[in-house]
């Protein structure tokens, strides 16, 4: 390490744990802050959406100016972690859920309840979706409010049910229906029956968990001291998943390949985060009948979907700063905010006020049925589980290459697999 | 020249006369059509799918129905295109002339002599390449930030100033280049400064200019090191902006093409200028 | 290359003596010192982080683990596949990194000039492609739905191929889709190297009645071959990072982790998330691994031109 930074860093970190408490009322003397943020490294609407929102805080806040800094999403955590060791400026963060835990634990995430006034902070949560705000929550602490955030859907081609004689307004609500649809599908088209964004790196584990714990599995316990995928419950369902791809229903496909054999209709159902709405209307546009339900069950199992995306957590260390970034934060998670979120980047609100109230988007919403499932998802959603301690990554990725190993692979041995992946994250946990 | 015109297709008649049949020369040319095809299409449906209107983008079909230059006008428009292609060019051709430069110098002291710990500081430059860059990213961004040059250009060129596939290549190409012609120059009282640049480089350019194009295009590609540095599209490369187009929500085919397209020509038109030092290298050393 | 010996014309001085000695240090000097800040002190570095349990910032412990950064890595299910992988990789990438590009930068050397360039330059256009877009054009045109080489294959009669979703296929069209990126940069490489080549020698072999294969074998080849041999340690010890970008982009290390090659698998597991233990310990490894290699070729080489004296 260069001593230099190391020891102008620990002198503003001990500076700011010892005025942590002191939040400024308002901000008086003009300060910026730095806003990482991963809608604005991609062009298009999120970009757009996203300088439109700073530039409204900025006008409603003449003192604070935001700078955001565009970091892809699968970077940045890597690049807030670097920005910090290097002495930058980090204030808000657009965190993914994934990475919640080790923004927490290892890079100095604050708690909102150690940094916001208790009243300030109980108004602002007025309002908001309930489990919507557990979403940002480590063992009862909110470390990030949830911000660009979406819940999964299944997607299918109303014109391929048709063409096999199937019933499009009647979808496939459980995993049994879903087999018995693709078996159709399989045997009357040539069409891709299911793919699904469960399997790759970029997917992690986030639909995973959703499925496991659906039929009452989970891949870690509650308090996250250990791995149960490989638990009888998680086991069943996993092999449920092997006899769809046995089956020649649930097709292995890359992330892209997907989302484009989706997006072209060459696949009849396609269960994947409703962040890919967008690309899939405009796929489908004059081409074919695109529709979405909730995400499937376990027969007669309520299904227990969790969401992906991302939530904002504050890392200043600056009194002001924090004050500025809070601000920033209570705005883009206001009704104004979350209404340029939902219409114009296409992410779920967690102010139900946004989707209910005319002066809103009530009317935008019943213009878009595809946007109904998430929100019917929105009342029963769980967080997403970020995996604990430093190794976060490798445990995640180990557990889902075995996972797609027991689904996909040529050994019949699905517990074996699991077990033995099990045994080996178990001894990467903290 | 002259001469070297004259010469040129005498070659070929030399060649037919010894294989009475001259089969192998159609089927010759028949691969490297081939080849030329596979290596051209996708280039071309680069360009082709560019020009689609949005609807149309994910057609298969090798024909346009109807062009458009809208995704030109949106890649232009969402992203700072333009100046990022004047801080790419920038970057490529500083990093280029700069390796070039040191690989010069570096080449003619491990060609010219031998001395101590030579092979040893040889070795060391090819194992350079061993070392995973994403190893030596976090502490030469650290490095970076504490000369305060975040968010610079210069930053992206610092770490580039040497390469071993440049000092490599420039190390080969002047063991190949005959002693004599250095033992003479020495003789006339030429000092080393003189025949590195008025001799060798001069009899080298060709592979130079080879070198020359792949180090740019190299640079040109770089993204890993620029997406750590970018604090602003303003003060990106063109790598960065292509990959704005690529989301985890979906890419957007059309604008990324039509990002692409600009992004590759520059490196088209240094390749062309370029090759012609490689071709009038050849010329030269076919009169010698 | 002994010129060194030259004598100094104006005696034996104390300076020009210093000078001589310290003029070839000199010269290299701009590019090693570019390597030791750059790569070598950071490596030194991450050789110590290695064997210790640390996230970089000043603020967290940093725990020494001994090896165990090290026997999590090779206790990954997938480290032994990717070796195979990697090996794999190479094994493909060779014929056409090297041998395709040889075949044809000689013979287009003996074309007329107007013919010689245009191969030439149309065989470097993959070159000058994003490797992002070469991965797109080339996920379209294998498409097993709609892609024009299934297309063609149906046509025939065939059944589609899923070249990019088949476990047992990935790899092998990773490895094309690498290597056609990659023949007009061997190819250009190695002209320049043909082009350099006294066309006097082979005006004198041709004038004797040597045939168009005997020049070949016994001027051009010879005269290529360090050429070639830089080209086949370029492939040998960069082909698992050449291959990287097309591996990200395509299949992500699947179907079943068999594209995934030594460098995406630590790069999934090290350098992709900043762990700095398991990053470190990576790239010990690679370092060490394919030095061994290189050390293991050049020993080689000099075994083979010892024998060829």
């Amino acid at each position: 390490m260069k001593p230099i930074v190391v020891s102008a860093a620990l002198a503003g970190l001990t500076l700011g744990a010892a005025q942590a408490q002191t939040m400024p009322a308002e901000i008086t003397e003009p300060v910026t802050i730095t806003w990482y943020n991963y809608n604005l490294a991609s062009a298009g609407n999120g970009a757009d959406a996203t300088r439109h929102l700073i530039d409204l805080f900025e006008a409603a806040h003449p003192n604070i100016h935001v700078e955001g800094v565009p970091v892809p999403p699968q970077n940045i955590t890597t690049r807030v972690q670097a920005d910090l060791v290097a002495g930058q400026q980090v204030d808000l963060v657009q965190v993914t859920f994934n990475a919640l835990g080790f923004a927490a634990e290892a890079l100095g995430a604050h708690a909102l309840e150690d940094i916001v006034p208790a009243a300030e902070l109980a108004a602002n949560f007025e309002g908001m979706v309930q489990n919507g705000l557990d979403l940002g929550r480590i063992d009862g602490r909110t470390y990030a409010l949830a911000y660009t955030f979406s819940t999964p859907v299944l997607y299918y081609n109303a014109d391929i049910f048709r063409q096999v004689g199937l019933d499009p307004e009647n979808p496939p609500q459980t995993w049994a229906q879903i087999a018995e649809a693709g078996r159709v599908i399989r045997d009357h088209s040539d069409h891709i029956p299911l793919a699904s964004g469960m399997f790759g790196p970029s997917a992690g584990d986030w639909l995973m968990q959703g499925v496991l714990r659906s039929n009452n599995g989970g891949v870690i316990n509650a308090d996250r001291t250990a791995m149960t995928f490989a638990d009888p419950a998680s086991l069943e369902a996993v092999q449920m998943l092997r006899d769809l791809a046995q089956e020649g229903i649930l097709v292995n496909l890359d992330v892209t390949s997907q989302l484009e054999s989706m997006a072209a209709g060459n696949a009849a159902m396609y269960l994947q985060t409703s962040a890919v709405q967008g690309y899939l209307i405009r796929g489908a546009e004059g081409n074919y009948d695109l529709r979405a339900t909730t995400m499937p069950g376990f027969g007669d199992l309520r299904p227990r979907p969790n969401n992906s995306g991302s939530g904002l957590a504050i890392f200043s260390q600056d009194p002001a700063r924090q004050r500025a970034a809070w601000e920033l934060m209570k705005f883009v998670t206001s009704n104004e905010g979350y209404t340029i979120i939902t219409r114009d980047i296409g992410y779920l609100p967690l102010r139900m006020a946004v989707v209910e109230s005319p002066e809103y988007l009530a009317g935008w919403v019943s213009e878009h049925p595809l946007l109904q499932p998430n929100l019917q998802q929105l009342s029963y959603l769980e967080p997403w589980t970020p995996m604990p301690g430093p190794n976060y990554v490798q445990i995640a990725t180990t557990m889902m290459d075995a996972i797609e190993m027991a689904v996909f692979g040529d050994n019949d041995d699905v517990a074996g697999i699991l077990t033995a992946a099990q045994t080996q994250t178990q001894g990467l946990l903290p | 020249m002259t001469d070297t015109a004259l010469q040129a297709p005498a070659r070929p008649v030399a060649f037919r006369l010894r294989f009475g049949t001259g089969w192998q020369r159609p089927l010759g040319h028949g691969l490297m059509i081939l080849l030329s095809l596979l290596s051209v299409f996708p280039i071309y449906w680069m360009i082709l799918t560019s020009l689609r209107p949005e609807n149309e983008i994910l057609s298969t079909r090798i024909w346009p129905d109807a062009a458009t230059l809208d995704n030109y006008a949106y890649a232009l428009s969402a992203i700072p295109m333009l100046r990022m292609l004047v801080n790419t060019f920038v970057v490529s051709a500083v990093v280029t002339a700069i390796q070039i430069l040191t690989g010069i110098l570096a080449g003619y002291g491990f060609s010219r002599w031998r001395f101590r710990g030579a092979s040893l500081l040889m070795g060391a430059v090819a194992l350079t390449w061993l070392v995973p860059l994403q190893v030596v990213m976090i502490p030469n961004y650290l490095l970076v930030a504490r000369l305060g040059m975040i968010d610079t250009l210069g930053a992206l060129i610092l770490p580039h100033t040497a390469s071993a596939f440049a000092i490599l290549l420039l190390v080969q190409a002047m063991r190949s280049f005959p002693s004599e012609v250095y033992e003479a120059a020495r003789m006339d009282g030429a000092n080393h400064a003189h025949i590195l640049w008025h001799i060798v480089v001069p009899n080298l350019r060709g592979t130079i200019a080879s070198l020359a194009i792949l180090v740019f295009i190299s640079t040109w590609n770089e993204y890993f090191w620029p997406l750590l540095l970018t604090r602003s599209a303003q003060n990106s490369v063109v790598q960065i902006g292509l990959q704005m187009f690529i989301t985890a929500e979906g890419t957007q085919w059309g604008p990324l093409m039509a990002a692409s397209t600009l992004a590759s020509l520059p490196i088209l038109a240094i390749y062309l200028v370029l090759q012609r030092q490689v071709i009038a290298s050849f010329m030269k050393s076919g009169l010698r | 290359m002994s010129l060194a010996s030259v004598a100094p014309r104006h005696g034996p001085n104390r300076w020009s003596r210093l000078n001589r000695l310290v003029r070839p240090y000199l010269y290299i000097l701009p590019a090693i010192a570019t390597f030791v800040i750059w790569i070598y002190e950071p490596l030194a570095r991450a050789f110590v982080l290695s064997f210790q349990q640390w996230n970089l910032m000043p603020t967290a412990p940093r725990r020494w683990v001994g090896l165990e950064n090290y026997e999590n890595i090779l206790a990954l299910p997938r480290f032994w596949q990717a070796l195979e992988n990697t090996g794999l990789y190479l094994l493909g990438l060779l014929p056409m990194a090297v041998l395709l590009p040889l075949a044809i930068a000689i013979f287009t050397q003996d074309l007329s000039g107007r013919t010689r360039n245009l191969y030439r330059a149309l065989i470097f256009v993959p070159m000058i492609v994003p490797p992002v877009v070469a991965a797109a054009v080339w996920r379209w045109m294998l498409d097993p739905h709609n892609g024009i080489v299934n297309g063609a294959i149906g046509a025939l009669g065939g059944d589609p191929v899923r070249f990019l979703s088949d476990p047992h296929l990935a790899l092998w069209t990773i490895t094309f889709i690498t290597g056609w990126k990659l023949m007009g940069f061997s190819t250009l490489v190695l002209s320049a190297a043909n082009a350099s080549i006294d066309g006097s020698l082979i005006e004198a072999a041709r004038l004797d009645g040597a045939s168009t294969w005997e020049i070949v074998r016994d001027i051009r080849l010879p005269l290529l071959s360090p050429a070639i041999l830089l080209l086949v340690l370029m492939v040998i010890l960069l082909g698992a990072q050449w291959s990287f970008s097309y591996i990200h982009v395509l299949t992500e290390g699947g179907p079943l982790g068999s594209t995934t090659n030594i460098y995406y698998l630590l790069w999934q597991f090290g350098f992709g998330s900043l762990s700095v233990g398991w990053s470190s310990a990576s790239a010990v490894i690679l370092f060490v691994g394919f030095s061994l290699i290189a050390a293991l070729l050049f020993w080689l080489k000099a075994k083979l031109s010892f024998h060829d004296d």
